[in-house]
Formats: structure tokens, C-alpha cells, sequence
């Protein structure tokens, strides 16, 4: 298997997990220092000085996935169901370089920064929802194997009103 | 404004409980937004946001009247009608930004001044000898009725009846004082961005939840045993893990806990939990921001600042504030159903950066829609909602305590659990509904002896 067949199982494997949602398997993908971080503004540079919809390390995951099953999570009584629908791929092997800089797919380096656009549809509330962001994964990489250091969502609407979110996107 | 009321409140509103329409009938909403957001002074942002001149951030004073706050090129800071003088149009469309010169309207180019008055009107000719006096105000940006601010907090009013901004404020203002005091230089200011987080039910559920003490040890259960149950696995060399995990257990703070954390209220519906102690009063403090304090105020004054320590206080209807978190919640209505929070955070001016930053993820952690604890409060917010669609019971009752609560010359107080801070909002609901608020404390103060 090539390495952008590697990446792109990946981060299909990565949805698929908060489709369902599993999340006690999802936060074992990242790495011990990783991140999972939502701006709340477009371009938004610094995740500490800045106010954020999300931005957890793991001591955040560990916690939210145990409050995600607890029987007394009000919010979480509703069932929630996810599809992602992963395009627009693309491997950048030095992330200082253009982010336009295309696909070469020979990777060497130990980290790889991979963007994606995403859709996912929510099932909440009786309700369906949309939303739209462009992923950027920082995956440490140790052959065809990845462990997520940062997973960045850039919401193509960040400084909207956002409705509650039970689920990481 | 004495309006005799067109319904009959007595009816809708009991020391003790209020008739369930006062969150599902869109036509008392549209009252509420001409009687209680158009008379009471409104919470519109922080000069902080407009630093130089020509710097404006626009929102809303009620569920839909547009204004425009901007910082003239004297220094002032304006809250003005954004609506052309010309045909009506908004004048000012970005949500925050520099103006260069002038206010322009991009329908047909009058242009004004940062304090809304007619600067220029394109080909002026026409008018000549119309009866058109460019000079009359209604051809202006108008300012709202009251503008004024409180250390930095701007709050304007649509009614030329209310008291002073700080007769309002009443008791209530030395919260403003303890968030400031807080800042080795006596000054806070927006850092860090805004939350916006939408609600899809009455907006009064929020305030009520502000300081309703009986609730978290319930709906924020489980984020709580969440996070007991993960620093329990934590080695005990694990501190900076246990750190950040301790701003969540205090969520499930015990029944005892909160009644001796007391409840406040004042004239015109601002209401606090806390005083002596809250719910925040554990928090671990950084000693490079003490040692600032310190300096800044000497070490009898610096616990005096830490000591005051509420949880909530709410400036009815529109602002509540965190003095020992340092962000705010601002309340901006949409519909009967419908509503937006917004969450700025605040940077404590000579302290280090290491204090924004807790406060921005207590805003993040708390406050976000994908936060821990805001969308367990939503969900039972809409369950309300949509509960109270249910002809069994017409009547919401708030009867904790009451008969306890304790009457002083400017406030009352009683137990940490009492529904004094329900009964005081209601009050003042009905007050502003009826028309007779100012009014009637206006009569007040004058046999009182006091003077505006």
C-alpha cells in the first residue's frame, strides 16, 4: 500500500469512529501530547490567547468520553449519529511549505500535515444538521502507521452562532 | 412612561409564581422587548472593543433595533440608531471594524459624524427650498435616550425615564468594581474573541439558571463523576492533568455548599449568588498575578478582592458576569423561542497572560456549545420549553424560602438556595411590564428624600 492509500484509509478509519460514535477508540488514535482543536475564527492563529469552540488535549478526551456515555448526560440522551464524507485530500511533507504545494508522495519526514475538506451530517434531536470544515491532521508516522498530534477543524462558518455540539466533528 | 398595562400582570405574575405564557406567547415577547429591553439600560459592549476613534461594533438593543457603538474623535464613546437618516437603511453593516472620516450609507451616500450628526448629503441642491431642515435630528443618526458607561462597561437605554446608570446598577455595582479591582491596574479589557452560542428556547430560562442552585449537582452530574472518575486514574505525579481537571468538579457542588454561598437581590431585577464564598472560590491562584496584586495593592487590600467572590451576577435583562473568572454572558433575544449568548472574555490589565488564559478555557470549557456544562443547561432549558406546552398546570412556581428572604435598605438577601433571585426578577418583570418601574421608584426615592 502507498503511503496516500495509507493516509486516506486513515482518516476514513478516523471518521468512521465518530460516525458510529466510538469515542473511547477515537481518542486512542491520538497521540499522548495530541490535540483536537475547533477555532472560533477564521484563520485563527493561537489556540491559548484565543477563544476556541474546542481545543482539548487528552486530559479534555479523557473526560468527555466518559461523561459522552454516562447515564446521566442529559444532552446525551438523544442518540447521535454521524456521516462524514472525507474529499480534496492532500499530503504536505514539510508544513512550513505552501499549503497549495502539491501531493509528491514520498514522504520521509516523521510528521505529516494532511488536509481534507469534510461534510458531516449530525443526527440530533430529531433533527438534522450540517456542517462543513476544512481538516488539518498532524500525524506523527512511523511507516504506514499514524497517530494523530493535532486534528485542527476550521468550520467554513466559525464565528456563526453555533448550536450545542455533543460530538467532536 | 405611565401606560395603563393592557393585561391584566397580576394575573400572570404572584410572589410565588408566574403563568407559563411568559415563555411560549409570542405576543408578551414582543411586549418584553418594548417594556423590558426598550426601557431598561441595556448592556452594549466594552470601550475596550472601540479603542480609537472611528472603531465601531454594532448589535442590537432588543430582539431587533440595530445600534452602532463608536468612539468619536473626542475620546467619547456613542451609541447611536444604525439607521440612515435618509430612507432607513443600516448604516453600518460589519459587526466591527474602523471607519475612516465619516459614517457613509451605501444607499445614496449621506455621510455623518461619529456622534450620528448630518455631515453631507450628495447633490444637497435639491433640497433647497423643500422644507427640508437638514439640521432636525430625525434627519440625524439618532443617539439612543441614555448612553453611559461604568468602568468600562458601556449600557444604554430607548427611555429617557430611567434613573442614572449607576441608580440602576444599584448595590449590584460593586460587582463591576470587584472584575476591575481585580486587575493589578484597576482596568479590564475584550481579549480573545467572542462565543456565540445559540438557544432555542425563552431567553428568561438562562437568567433563572444563573443562580439556581439547585440544579447543578443534577444536570451537571455526570461531567462531574466524569472527571472524578479520570483523576482517579491519574499517578500523583500527574499535577498539571489534575489542574486542569479541577475546574469541572465544582459544578456538583453539594446542596450546603451553595445555601452558604447566599443569594442577593436589588431594585430592578440584578440579582447574585455568592459573596463571601462561591462556587469559584477554590480556585488555586497564580502567584506571578498575586505578586502583581500585591505590589499593585498591598496584602490586606488583595485578599479584600479576593474574599468578594460571587458565582453569578445578573444586570437584568441583558448582562451576566463572572468577577472571579473574568468573562461575561451577554443576552441577545430573537424570538419567544429563540436566543443568542454570547461569551467574551476579559484580559485583567498588569496581570500575566497566564490569567486570560484560564479564562478563556473556562469560556471554552464551560460556556462553548461544545462545551462540558452549557449543553447540559441548554437541554433542560428546552425540555422547559417544551414542557410547559402542557395545559396540565398553568402556574411555575418559586416558593423556596420565601417568607425568609431578608429586606435591607438597598438589597435583599436570604439562603444560598432560595428562589429570592426567581422572586426578584419577577418582580421587576411585572414592574417594567405594568410601565410603572421608573415611576415607581421614582416616587420612592423622592419620599426617601433622595435626589436624582
Amino acid at each position: 500500500m502507498n503511503q496516500r492509500q495509507a493516509v486516506e484509509d486513515f482518516l476514513y478509519h478516523e471518521a468512521s469512529l465518530l460516525d458510529r460514535p466510538d469515542l473511547d477508540t477515537w481518542v486512542s488514535l491520538f497521540t499522548e501530547d495530541g490535540r483536537y482543536w475547533m477555532p472560533a475564527a477564521e484563520d485563527q492563529a493561537d489556540p491559548i490567547n484565543h477563544i476556541s469552540h474546542v481545543y482539548d488535549d487528552r486530559v479534555m478526551m479523557e473526560i468527555r468520553r466518559r461523561n459522552f456515555v454516562h447515564p446521566r448526560a442529559s444532552s446525551k440522551d438523544w442518540p447521535v449519529r454521524c456521516s462524514h464524507l472525507i474529499g480534496n485530500i492532500r499530503i504536505h511533507i514539510d508544513p512550513s511549505a505552501d499549503s497549495s504545494a502539491p501531493d509528491s508522495g514520498s514522504a520521509t519526514g516523521d510528521v505529516l500535515t494532511v488536509t481534507s475538506n469534510q461534510h458531516v451530517v449530525v443526527w440530533y434531536r430529531d433533527e438534522q444538521r450540517v456542517y462543513a470544515y476544512r481538516g488539518t491532521h498532524r500525524l506523527l508516522c512511523a511507516g504506514n502507521q499514524f497517530a494523530i498530534r493535532e486534528k485542527r477543524v476550521d468550520l467554513i462558518n466559525p464565528d456563526a452562532p453555533q448550536r450545542s455540539l455533543i460530538i467532536y466533528l | 412612561m405611565n401606560r395603563v398595562p393592557d393585561r391584566n400582570f397580576d394575573a400572570l405574575v404572584t410572589p410565588t409564581r408566574i403563568h407559563r405564557s411568559l415563555y411560549t406567547d409570542p405576543a408578551l415577547f414582543e411586549l418584553e422587548m418594548e417594556r423590558i429591553w426598550g426601557q431598561s439600560w441595556i448592556f452594549i459592549g466594552h470601550e475596550s472593543q472601540v479603542p480609537n476613534p472611528g472603531d465601531f461594533f454594532t448589535t442590537h438593543v432588543n430582539h431587533n433595533i440595530p445600534v452602532v457603538m463608536i468612539r468619536d474623535k473626542d475620546g467619547s464613546v456613542n451609541v447611536l440608531h444604525n439607521r440612515c437618516g435618509h430612507k432607513g437603511a443600516k448604516v453600518v453593516e460589519a459587526r466591527s471594524g474602523t471607519v475612516r472620516g465619516a459614517l457613509r450609507c451605501g444607499y445614496h451616500g449621506w455621510s455623518y459624524r461619529f456622534d450620528g450628526s448630518l455631515l453631507k448629503i450628495p447633490n444637497e441642491k435639491g433640497y433647497e427650498n423643500t422644507g427640508f431642515d437638514p439640521q432636525s435630528a430625525c434627519y440625524s443618526m439618532q443617539r439612543l435616550a441614555q448612553v453611559d458607561s461604568y468602568r468600562g462597561f458601556v449600557f444604554a437605554t430607548l427611555s429617557s425615564d430611567a434613573p442614572t446608570l449607576q441608580t440602576w446598577m444599584g448595590g449590584a455595582r460593586e460587582c463591576f468594581d470587584n472584575l476591575c479591582d481585580r486587575a493589578p491596574e484597576g482596568e479590564v479589557e475584550v481579549a480573545g474573541g467572542v462565543l456565540r452560542y445559540e438557544h432555542e428556547c425563552n431567553w428568561k430560562f438562562i437568567l433563572e439558571n444563573l443562580n439556581d442552585t439547585m440544579h447543578p449537582m443534577v444536570v451537571h452530574e455526570s461531567v462531574v463523576k466524569a472527571a472524578e472518575q479520570y483523576i482517579a486514574t491519574l499517578p500523583d505525579d500527574a499535577v498539571n492533568e489534575r489542574r486542569e481537571a479541577e475546574i469541572i468538579p465544582p459544578f456538583g457542588a453539594s446542596y450546603e455548599k451553595f445555601e452558604d454561598s447566599g443569594i442577593t437581590g436589588f431594585d430592578y431585577g440584578h440579582h447574585y449568588d455568592g459573596g463571601k464564598t462561591s462556587i469559584h472560590a477554590d480556585y488555586s491562584v497564580d502567584p506571578e498575578y498575586h505578586a502583581a496584586m500585591i505590589a499593585s495593592y498591598g496584602e490586606e487590600r488583595t485578599r479584600e478582592i479576593y474574599a468578594f467572590n460571587t458565582h453569578n451576577v445578573c444586570f437584568y435583562p441583558s448582562l451576566t458576569i463572572k468577577c472571579a473568572v473574568q468573562n461575561i454572558r451577554v443576552i441577545r433575544p430573537i424570538s419567544v423561542g429563540r436566543f443568542i449568548v454570547e461569551t467574551w472574555s476579559f484580559r485583567l490589565k498588569g496581570a500575566p497572560d497566564s490569567m486570560l488564559q484560564r479564562t478563556l478555557l473556562y469560556s471554552r470549557l464551560i460556556n462553548s456549545s461544545m462545551g462540558m456544562v452549557g449543553p447540559d443547561d441548554l437541554e433542560v432549558y428546552r425540555r422547559t420549553q417544551e414542557g410547559l406546552a402542557s395545559p396540565s398546570n398553568d402556574w411555575v412556581e418559586f416558593h423556596r424560602q420565601y417568607g425568609k428572604d431578608q429586606q435591607l435598605p438597598d438589597r435583599v438577601v436570604g439562603g444560598g438556595t432560595s428562589d429570592l433571585d426567581m422572586r426578584t426578577q419577577y418582580r421587576a418583570w411585572k414592574a417594567y411590564m405594568e410601565g410603572s418601574i421608573f415611576s415607581a421608584k421614582r416616587s420612592e426615592r423622592a419620599s426617601m428624600g433622595e435626589t436624582q
